[in-house]
């Protein structure tokens, strides 16, 4: 699973940290150890050593044995022989005083020692933690002010509409140089992008345009021949099958370059415009021509609701959507649509659509098979609505077809 | 009539004024900018049909001008940029109507016919067959003396045949004409049926004889 950087930094540090410290302090221990042991047998030693000489110095004066720090007794030893016990350590020796042999002990106390291990081991476990704290922080603290251009960089891709022919503003110069190197290349990136989408749109949009001509010579020429004299029935039936597939070739292409003129914002000019008015008008429209296919139109408009928009582009919208109710409803069905001044609501009696209705609005999505129809009227809606942020809602239940616009 | 057409693709120039020629126009065509100015100049035309796009200018130029000179001539402006600012453009300088390409031939001739007749009507709105007599401003038909009450739909209908009497007009043509929505979007002809059904009924009613006739599945035509 994924984690953010800091988090992943922090974690891999207080993993390996705390492991290495461990293996520093057992070193640390061992070493103090030793020179521990280095430190007791040389005191031993001295001891051992100024002991004797004081006694063979003055043997009448000096005690051979005084409780903790020494004893000397006649005897002989084989080798040195030391131990460590919890309190006391002890070193004996075998040393020579006119052929009389002598065993020479000393004792030091193994107490300080052992305190002195102790308290360096808390001192050092102490430095030791504020040491992983202090690391931890800096390079915390470091790495956010390290990655900051990173993250400024990712929210500013992140807010990045190829449709929106806005240019995109990457620093070049942020003092780190792969991230200098980053922006450069995503500047590079998004510009080969963005040139590549303006080619394919201005192809689209030159295509669209350009077949306009040849589809309205085909259409000319087909209206001169069904005068001529030589029409019969079956040249007719042809005629009319050229006819039918013009039509919607043509309308295709009307709407696919009305599409690109709307992403590449062809219509920029908004005002308000009464959409009580414009509905009263093409919902007349609607009702008078279908009105043998669906027998019950209703129509719910409060007067005087007014948005901004483009008022050819409104118009689209709210015809497609109409004829929408209309087209795929079923003989002697219904259709109501209501107007409130946040939203605009199409219901309408009509067969289930087949398939996702979450790509109703994709383009040459069609509910069936059907060549009254070209895939792109509800394209046209959505690409409209999302030009002004209204938002659409699809339902379907119980028979019937909702569909909502709601402009706030 | 005089007719021009400044339009700069052959084919389809050929097309205008062939359909025109068939109905006893006087049509001429041109296809760019300096014959359609000579044109102009020369001699004085009922109706001008008018492209925008023209090798060697554009017809708005055309139209300034032809308007600068007090030239009374009709102009209907087609144009395939089907932007609002090119039709406003146009009516301001002068033009009487404004088609946006593709169109349909019935409807231009339509559109040429409803000039004609609001230039030369002399306050008579009314159109005259003998049988119909269709007044133009209150939108109402009577046959023989008898009104018949025919919906916006119907009437509409029934001008467009009207208009193009004695010709084949599509059902795709009679769709879109009688379509009130934006000009980008008009539904298919499916239900045009439906309505000439209800207009050839109405006007039996009135005790109309046969006027429309269906060419076979192609169309409509209205004899006279």
């Amino acid at each position: 699973m994924s984690q953010p950087l800091q988090q992943r930094n922090t974690r891999s540090l207080l993993t390996w940290l705390p492991l290495v410290m461990l293996a520093g302090s057992l070193f640390f221990y061992l070493i103090l150890m030793g020179h521990i042991r280095h430190m007791k047998h040389q005191q031993l030693q001295l001891k051992q050593n100024n002991a004797w000489a004081a006694y063979i110095h003055d043997t009448i004066h000096i005690p051979a044995r005084l409780p903790g720090e020494y004893q000397i007794t006649p005897g002989t030893l084989r080798a040195d022989s030391a131990a460590d016990s919890a309190n006391l350590a002890f070193l004996m020796q075998a040393h020579q005083l006119n052929g009389q042999s002598y065993i020479v002990t000393t004792y030091i106390s193994a107490k300080e020692y052992r305190h002195l291990l102790i308290k360096a081991g808390l001192a050092e476990a102490t430095i030791f933690i504020v040491l992983l704290i202090a690391i931890v922080i800096v390079n915390r603290s470091a790495s956010r002010r390290l990655w900051t251009p990173f993250y400024t960089t990712m929210n500013t891709i992140r807010g990045y509409d190829i449709r929106q022919s806005k240019p995109l503003s990457l620093d070049t110069a942020t003092d780190v140089e792969e991230f200098d190197r980053l922006n450069r290349t995503l500047l590079d990136l998004i510009d080969n992008v963005d040139q590549a989408y303006r080619n394919q749109k201005q192809f689209t949009e030159n295509a669209s345009h350009e077949l306009q001509t040849p589809l309205a010579i085909i259409r000319s020429k087909v209206e001169l021949l069904i005068e001529g004299p030589g029409l019969n029935e079956d040249s007719a039936q042809l005629l009319q099958e050229i006819t039918e597939a013009n039509e919607r070739l043509s309308q295709m292409n009307k709407n696919l370059l009305l599409l690109t003129r709307i992403e590449s914002g062809q219509f920029p000019e908004s005002t308000p415009i009464n959409l009580s008015q414009l509905l009263e008008r093409l919902t007349h429209y609607f009702r008078d021509y279908y009105e043998n296919e669906v027998a019950k139109t209703t129509v719910t408009v409060q007067p005087n609701v007014r948005i901004t928009a483009n008022p050819a582009l409104t118009e689209i919208m709210v015809n497609n959507l109409l004829r929408n109710a209309y087209i795929h409803n079923i003989p002697g069905g219904w259709v109501d649509v209501r107007l409130t001044p946040t939203a605009l609501i199409i219901k309408n009696s009509g067969p289930a659509i087949e398939g996702d209705p979450e790509r109703l609005f994709d383009r040459f999505r069609k509910g069936r098979v059907d060549n009254r129809t070209t895939g792109l009227g509800l394209a046209l809606v959505r690409q409209i609505a999302q030009l002004y942020h209204y938002n659409i809602r699809y339902s379907f239940r119980d028979e019937v077809h909702e569909l909502e616009v709601s402009f706030h | 009539m005089k007719l021009l057409v400044v339009e700069d693709e052959p084919s389809l120039l050929n097309s205008i004024t062939r359909y025109f020629r068939q109905e006893q126009f006087i049509c001429e065509g041109v296809s760019n900018y300096a014959d359609a100015l000579r044109r102009i100049e020369d001699t004085p035309y009922d109706c001008i049909v008018l492209d925008i796009n023209l090798p060697g200018g554009s017809g708005l130029q055309l139209l300034k001008y032809l308007r600068e000179d007090k030239k009374k001539d009709g102009v209907i402006i087609i144009s395939a940029r089907n932007s609002l600012d090119d039709k406003i453009t146009g009516l301001d300088y002068g033009a009487d109507d404004y088609l946006t390409k593709p169109f349909h031939l019935p409807e231009l001739s339509a559109r040429v016919k409803a000039l004609l007749r609001r230039k030369y009507s002399d306050g008579n709105a009314l159109l005259d067959l003998n049988l119909l007599r269709i007044d133009l401003a209150s939108r109402t038909v009577t046959i023989e003396g008898q009104p018949a009450a025919l919906s916006k739909i119907e009437y509409d209908l029934l001008l467009f045949l009207v208009t193009n009497k004695n010709r084949v007009v599509s059902r795709q043509a009679i769709a879109e004409h009688m379509y009130d929505g934006p000009s980008d979007q008009a539904p298919g002809p499916e239900f045009v049926y439906s309505h000439i059904k209800n207009l050839k009924r109405k006007l039996k009613e009135k005790g109309c004889p046969e006027i429309i006739q269906t060419v076979y599945g192609l169309g409509y035509k209205l004899v006279l």
